[in-house]
């Protein structure tokens, strides 16, 4: 029985875990995509500054990538696999 | 891995994680002799792990140079050994050292226990404090009497806290992650499909150094900056 299948605090906690990293990844995915267009408009206007061009989308990306890992923090913590 | 738990000991009304404290005395011991090989015969034509520290060290003068200007090379000594000690934290993660068999969980990197990076991040956050407070005196945290001046303040001890909180949170979640997402494809196949994601860790561990170390700078550039 469905109605019987999500009962307990701790199924709905799955659900929430779920939810949590899903909705997290959206706003991490457009933000490294968004990055990885101003990289490219970037190296394609002036290939020169490819290299430094690199170091930055990298750090910005990591910055961005973090957004999707608060939400992983979340998830992990209500799934009990972490504290 | 923080996954399959950790090594507690008690002691008192303490308790210690003993296979990330492990870990983290294995790093350090490893940057401190290190550090005494590279500097123990310092000759003017470098030899290769002499040119090596001096690269590393041009490196944290650019960074620190290009973030708070000149006057900001007193700084280097925090922001050059938090970057050298996360590096070195992080890629230990990558050695196999689970077939060192514990009681309790396994051997890790010492950033996949929480409260390494909070510790880090808290010493962080009261050197900028310090650091503004010796440059700026009281103008540090109070511009001026206004109602802008007011509400400055108050996001400023907002950001107090989730400067920390962020820093923290950011390279314990991204090396957490990486441990988890490296087991879930162990138990998918064992052989050869965890590889490229190890290579992909490898890049992760720098680049979240290169972060904490970047967002340290940038944090006490804010805090001895004289215009805000």
């Amino acid at each position: 029985m469905a109605a019987e299948a999500v009962k307990t605090i701790s199924d709905f906690a799955q659900l929430g875990a779920g939810i949590a990293i899903g909705f997290g990844a959206i706003g991490a995915g457009a933000g490294i995509g968004i990055a990885t267009k101003g990289l490219m408009d970037a190296i394609s206007r002036q290939p020169e500054i490819a290299g430094k061009a690199v170091g930055f989308f990298l750090v910005g990306a990591a910055l961005a990538e973090a957004c999707a890992i608060y939400a992983l923090i979340i998830a992990l913590k209500l799934s009990g696999m972490i504290g | 891995m923080s996954e399959a738990g950790h090594w507690i000991t008690q002691v008192g009304n303490y308790s210690f994680n003993m296979d990330t404290l492990v870990t983290m005395w294995a790093a350090m011991a490893f940057l401190i002799v290190f550090s005494l090989i590279a500097t123990r015969k310092l000759t003017l034509v470098p030899t290769k792990i002499q040119a090596f520290c001096e690269n590393l060290m041009g490196f944290f003068w650019g960074l620190v140079d290009s973030m708070i200007g000149h006057e900001g090379r007193k700084h280097i000594p925090l922001v050059a050994s938090l970057f050298l000690f996360i590096v070195t934290a992080n890629l230990m993660g990558q050695i196999p050292l689970g077939v060192i068999h514990l009681k309790h969980g396994e051997l890790a990197s010492p950033t996949n226990d929480i409260n390494m990076t909070a510790a880090m991040a808290i010493i962080v956050l009261f050197y900028y404090v310090f650091a503004g407070f010796k440059k700026k005196k009281l103008k540090f945290l109070i511009h001026d009497f206004s109602f802008v001046g007011i509400i400055l303040f108050l996001v400023e001890l907002l950001e107090m806290v989730t400067r920390p909180l962020t820093l923290a949170l950011r390279l314990f979640g991204n090396i957490l992650a990486g441990e988890i997402l490296v087991s879930a494809l162990l138990g998918m196949c064992a052989y050869f499909l965890p590889l490229p994601i190890m290579f992909f860790e490898l890049l992760v561990a720098i680049v979240q150094a290169l972060v904490f170390t970047m967002l340290t700078t940038v944090y006490i550039s804010s805090a001895v900056s004289e215009e805000h």
